[in-house]
């Protein structure tokens, strides 16, 4: 940010220092190992009086020189010339922090290269006491060097104290110093026997050399208990963020810490190896593998503590791309784009968003991301955004996986960022096709007001329904919807009918067969736990039957009709019609029969974001591309085999690990409810969007092929929100429900979720999924006109208090005459403007609900004085068109 | 645009900035040394080499036996100020190095081969043949390429105004040529390094000479003619840099700096004493002279860089937050390390004295 970003995109993503890094290290690790080994050897030649034990030493020392002095030297200054290109901030902070760290460091390696020098160029040459004094010199100088740079380098993962105090020792001796400093001693004791095999196998005599090669392997041996050892202690020195990234909260992390694990038990068992006796070329073969399995070792080390400071550079003070953390609330205030210094475009226009949305990419992206490179490239990963997708993904990001920074700058340079990406990069552009919705025909049935005995009202449970028709990878809501039906015999004193009368429904033609256009039946057994037949529910309805008597409200009920939006003829149609006819049931006379849709819509907007697109007509449906990747980033996230399973032939429902009261699931313990969990996951990646972000998901999107919003209240100009509040309050009032039941994993997905509705979180009200909904009355008190256009926080306190299981005082259910929720009357259809309001028209010519305008001789046959059913039903209606 | 919104802000430093400027220029000069000594050897051994008679041979083996230890310390010697400079100018140095990412960073690899190049010309000296040619020739020409890239990195680092063509240009492949003093300055070290490593050849000659009966007058010879001609000539190029500076820079070492202009008037006077003692054979004389011009050299060099960067920076502008232990830590080892290094020199020296 202040500093120039150097721009490499196939070599980005730290390749350079994962490169030039590794291999140091592991030379480096051997110069302070090897130098022990040297004058150990030199000793143990000296103490068995063996010249040929003096000569390996000597021939050792050559290969020692010529590989630390040149190789190990000039790629530890490479590193530093690496980091302060890739990082310069970072580099300065540990450079004005450590001067004389390094400084001090410098003396000793100054220290090592005179005696190394001198070691070997005076072997044999001058008496044996000062020989090893020198090499004693060389050890112990290494050794120190690799205490000093130690410490610097723990200092970014565990920076402890410093972070307050900024005190050199507090930062050098900082948490994980010791148990790094322990660990890296006994690597390099065990690189000395790696790199000792190098030139043990090449002894000549066989004898000798085998003598020498288990002499090596026992440097390999014996420290690599303790290697072990301190190795876990290392990992628990570690405070919580740093382990459990490195325990698997960054995924990418995961095959390396298997490599890591893998490795240990190999390079013990080479180092037994080598004991045995095998033919030369064998052996020589062996001690260069031995070589690359340490290297491999070696790099996967490196790699997993490098992870571990994910998102950071140093840990709690500077994020991974040289953005300080105290920084990040001016850079979201005012933005990116003019906090940081090398910046062309400091605002952003029409003409420059893709060129700032590169500045930006730059400034927080290629520090961890290459393009088109080896590492962590960004195409791969971004391949599935939509220019929407994108940006909600930079809107979540790091919040729940935090091994990546948090977005920081505007809406706008979000934006533009996300464009950079998907347009730029991906050189994607989006075209909207436009499908043209046709009208469809209603047939409304005929009311002769005079003549006609009875009024059959019908209504579905849900006004706005989704189901996921994604069955071979994995169901979240099942094909259907309820019917209810309500027979009032008209007169003066109406009453509603509930014996010697048979309900029955059917679907319009071109929907009897949902088996035809869904998997369900597949997978029904997987899912819910029975075998169903063919184009039956759960329940045992068909798409056409007898409705049965419930009585508690009283009404005829047909639950689970396993309807689809799918047609015969192959169009999709989310409000297929039923018609509902009331029998007498001894002579079968038909008494009434009215018409009335099922919502059932398989617009969920997963593809979105999850990449994809519709499976049907380019307007629904899910695609094989976007249910696999939803499942694919489950996996990742939750570290689950979803993906794997739905492949073997065994998708799972949703709702078996997460609890859900509408299909009655108990899922698994400790998990949130599907909910919780949903809402509360995604409404971190959709903060500040009013509507959009329910829309982004749900069938409500003004430009979908369901718009489920439609009844008045839609009309008048109130959205999602008004009633349900903002994403981030819904999943709010859900999670904290399930944080006051004791699940834990509510407070992860809650942590950065800000409330828009209420001034702070604890104002929140918790509640429970399908049963505290918002109600009519919290806005319409006394069923009396609202001055207020907005609810939130007020919730039913139960199941029966819902708008959708109440009736009035002569028990008439409310949906009967006002229709669904979401289609409350007079209600706007897409697929033709009365779709929705068959009823009233059949009965009363009008939209409006059923008796409105004081036309109580719907029922009645005559005009009512006194009020009834419930408060105000006599005003007249307020919305007329 | 504005250049001071270009220009990092500098993190702070743990002690006064005169310390630290004191380190680096100390240790500047000891990277000097050695950096001459490699470099001026190096050339002296490739046109010995080249030319193959049974004078010079021995005087190129004689080099190439000295080559690991004069890159050696030149590498490290090449570190401490590396490290000062980024505690002092980090916010400059840094920047121009991005600018020139993969030039800089190559330099990595370039020095590694020159290194492995020098062992390969002084282990196969003999069995190479007039082949070690390839070997020392590969070895100059890359350690005069890493003296460019270091040069264009110096110069870019002082010359903010040239930094804002990174905004054509984000991929690290900016190099200064469009800069004056470039070339001149470049030629100025290179000249020094051959005068110095003449200078090199004849002290070890000179010391060689007083332990062992063979003769080196050739080699004492040899080493105080390349030392003179190269510094004659050093003072021609010194010039000619000196004509190319800003112009009111070079003002202040023609009086408009008290300061300056005396440092100017050592430093000719030390090069043409040294001039002198060099036709004159003077070993001990010239090395002394010449070290002394050295250290006035680089106090000159230290002010153009603060003239340089007068209009944006100066070093007391850094904040201190002071931290003192750690340097005495420094400072502590640091003489502890010196004694060492005196233990073993005599360790090593008087067994062999003894054998």
């Amino acid at each position: 940010m202040n500093y120039p970003v150097w721009e490499l995109y196939y070599t980005g993503g730290g390749l350079l220092i994962a490169l030039i890094a590794v291999v140091h290290v592991y030379v480096a690790h051997f110069a302070v190992g090897g130098g022990l080994f040297l004058v150990l050897t030199e000793m143990k030649g000296l103490r068995e009086n063996s010249p040929a034990v003096l000569e390996y030493t000597r021939k050792h020392s050559k290969f020692f020189l010529l590989l630390t002095m040149v190789f190990s030297a000039v790629t530890g200054v490479g590193i530093w010339f690496t980091i302060s290109l890739i990082s310069p901030a970072a580099t300065s902070i540990l450079i004005h922090t450590f001067v004389f760290g390094f400084a001090t460091e410098w003396v000793f390696f100054t220290l090592e290269i005179v005696a190394i020098f001198i070691y070997f160029y005076t072997f044999s040459k001058i008496d044996n006491k000062s020989h090893l004094i020198i090499g004693w010199i060389y050890a112990v100088s290494a050794l120190i060097s690799l205490i000093l740079i130690n410490g610097i380098i723990a200092f970014m993962l565990t920076p402890g104290e410093w972070l307050e105090t900024r005190n050199f020792w507090d930062g050098f001796f900082n948490p994980s110093f010791w148990s790094s400093m322990f660990f890296r001693i006994t690597i390099a004791l065990v690189l000395a026997g790696i790199f000792g095999f190098i030139t043990a196998v090449f002894i000549k005599d066989t004898d000798f050399k085998e003598k020498m090669v288990r002499y090596c392997a026992k440097w390999l041996i014996f420290p690599f208990i303790f290697m072990v050892l301190f190795a876990w202690w290392y990992l628990a020195a570690l405070p919580d963020a740093p382990k459990a990234m490195i325990l698997g909260r960054s995924p990418e992390l995961i095959p390396i810490t298997k490599i890591f694990a893998a490795v240990l038990p190999i390079l013990f068992i080479c180092g037994l190896l080598m004991a045995i006796r095998m033919p030369g070329s064998v052996k020589k073969y062996m001690a260069f593998v031995i070589l690359f399995i340490g290297l491999v070792y070696m790099g996967s080390f490196e790699w997993i503590r490098e992870a571990g400071r994910r998102p950071y550079l140093i840990v709690e003070h500077m994020y991974s791309n040289s953005i300080k953390i105290e920084d990040e609330a001016k850079i979201n205030k005012q933005g990116l784009l003019s906090t940081a210094k090398w910046v062309k475009h400091k605002e952003i226009n029409d003409e420059n968003i893709l060129e700032a949305g590169r500045e930006i990419f730059n400034l927080q992206c290629i520090a961890c991301h290459s393009v088109g490179g080896p590492l962590n490239d960004i195409l791969p990963v971004t391949k599935k955004f939509t220019v929407f997708g994108m940006d909600s993904q930079l809107n979540g990001q790091g919040k729940i996986n935090d091994y990546m920074p948090r977005f920081m700058g505007t809406r706008l340079e979000r934006l533009a960022l996300s464009r950079y990406i998907v347009e730029r990069l991906h050189t994607k552009t989006e075209t909207l096709a436009k499908v043209a919705i046709k009208e469809l025909p209603i047939n409304i049935p005929p009311f002769n007001k005079k003549a006609d005995e009875y009024v059959l009202l019908a209504w579905s449970k849900f006004g706005m329904h989704f189901i996921s028709d994604s069955d071979s990878w994995w169901m979240l809501s099942p094909p259907g919807n309820d019917i209810s039906a309500q027979l009032i015999r008209r007169g003066e004193t109406p009453e509603i009918v509930t014996e010697e009368v048979e309900l029955s429904y059917k679907v319009e033609s071109g929907f009897e067969y949902p088996s035809r256009h869904v998997k369900f039946w597949n997978y029904a057994q997987d899912f819910l736990g029975k075998k169903l037949p063919l184009d039956i529910g759960v329940t045992g309805h068909g798409l056409k039957g007898k409705m049965k008597l419930v009585k508690e409200n009283p009404a005829f009920v047909a639950d689970r009709i396993p309807v689809v939006p799918y047609s015969d003829d192959k169009t999709f149609n989310p409000y297929p019609l039923f018609t509902i006819e009331a029998r007498d049931k001894n002579s079968g006379k038909i008494l009434a029969r009215t018409r009335v849709v099922t919502p059932v819509s398989t617009e969920m907007g997963c593809k979105n974001c999850h990449g994809g697109k519709w499976r049907m007509e380019g307007v629904a449906g899910f695609s094989d591309e976007t249910a696999g990747e939803i499942l694919a980033t489950h996996d990742k996230i939750s570290k689950t085999e979803l993906l794997k399973m739905a492949k073997k032939g065994k998708p799972v429902l949703c709702q078996s690990c997460h609890t859900d009261s509408i299909l009655g699931t108990k899922g698994k313990a400790g998990l949130l409810n599907i909910s919780a969990a949903i809402h509360g996951f995604h409404a971190n990646y959709l903060t500040g969007r009013d509507g959009n972000a329910c829309n982004a998901c749900h069938p409500s999107s003004p430009d979908g092929h369901t718009q489920g919003l439609r009844g008045i209240h839609n009309e008048i100009g109130l959205d999602c929100t008004s009633c349900h509040g903002n994403l981030e309050d819904h999943a709010l009032s859900l999670l904290i429900a399930e944080e006051k039941v004791g699940k834990k994993s509510a407070k992860r997905l809650m942590k950065h979720l800000v409330p828009t509705r209420v001034d702070s979180i604890h104002l929140i009200k918790p509640r429970n999924p399908w049963i505290n909904q918002p109600d009519c009355l919290n806005c319409h008190i006394d069923f009396n006109q609202p001055d207020t256009d907005e609810t939130f926080n007020q919730w039913t306190k139960s199941a029966d208090q819902l708008y959708r299981s109440r009736s009035d005082d002569a028990g008439i259910m409310c949906q009967a005459c006002h229709s669904s929720t979401h289609a409350v009357y007079p209600a706007t259809n897409i697929y033709g403007n009365n779709r929705d309001n068959i009823q009233p028209i059949q009965y009363q010519e009008n939209p409006y609900p059923i008796g409105s305008n004081k036309n109580c001789k719907v029922c009645h046959t005559i005009d009512m004085e006194e009020e009834m059913h419930h408060p105000n039903s006599l005003a007249m209606f307020r919305n007329v068109r | 645009m504005d250049l001071n919104a270009l220009i990092p802000a500098p993190d702070s430093i743990p002690v006064h900035w005169g310390w630290l400027h004191f380190f680096f220029l100390l240790t500047f000069v000891l990277h000097l040394l050695f950096m001459n000594a490699m470099l001026g050897t190096g050339i002296i051994a490739l046109v010995k080499s080249l030319k193959g008679t049974r004078q010079d041979l021995p005087i190129a083996k004689e080099i190439s036996l000295k080559l690991p230890y004069t890159i050696a310390f030149t590498i490290n010697m090449g570190v401490a100020p590396l490290l000062f400079i980024q505690v002092l100018y980090g916010n400059f140095i840094y920047t121009s190095s991005v600018l020139m990412g993969w030039y800089w960073l190559s330099i990595i690899g370039i020095l590694i081969i020159a290194y492995y190049s020098a062992y390969l010309f002084d282990f196969k000296f003999d069995t190479l043949g007039s082949a070690r040619s390839i070997f020392i020739a590969l070895s100059v020409i890359l350690m005069l390429l890493i003296a460019f890239l270091f040069t264009s990195n110096i110069t870019l680092m002082l010359t903010p105004e040239k930094w804002t063509r990174y905004f054509s240009n984000a991929g690290g492949t900016i190099l200064n040529f469009s800069e004056p003093t470039l070339i001149p300055r470049f030629l100025h070290f290179v000249c020094a390094s051959i005068a110095i490593g003449g200078l090199f050849l004849a002290i070890i000659g000179k010391i060689k000479a007083g332990k062992e009966n063979d003769n080196f007058e050739e080699m004492i010879s040899s080493g105080m003619k390349w030392f003179s001609y190269a510094t004659l000539v050093q003072i021609i190029i010194g010039c000619w840099f000196a004509v190319l500076l800003p112009k009111d820079i070079i003002l202040l070492f023609l009086g408009g700096s008290s300061s300056a202009t005396l440092l100017l008037l050592c430093g000719l006077t030390g090069a043409g004493t040294a001039l002198f003692f060099g036709f004159k054979k003077r070993i001990w004389l010239s090395a002394g002279v010449v070290v002394f011009t050295i250290i006035v050299m680089v106090l000159m060099r230290d002010m153009v860089r603060a003239a340089y960067l007068n209009p944006y920076f100066a070093l007391s502008d850094l904040k201190v937050e002071a931290q003192s232990s750690p340097m005495i830590l420094f400072i502590v080892t640091l003489i502890i390390g010196i004694g060492l290094i005196g233990y073993m020199l005599k360790l090593a020296t008087k067994q062999r004295e003894v054998s």
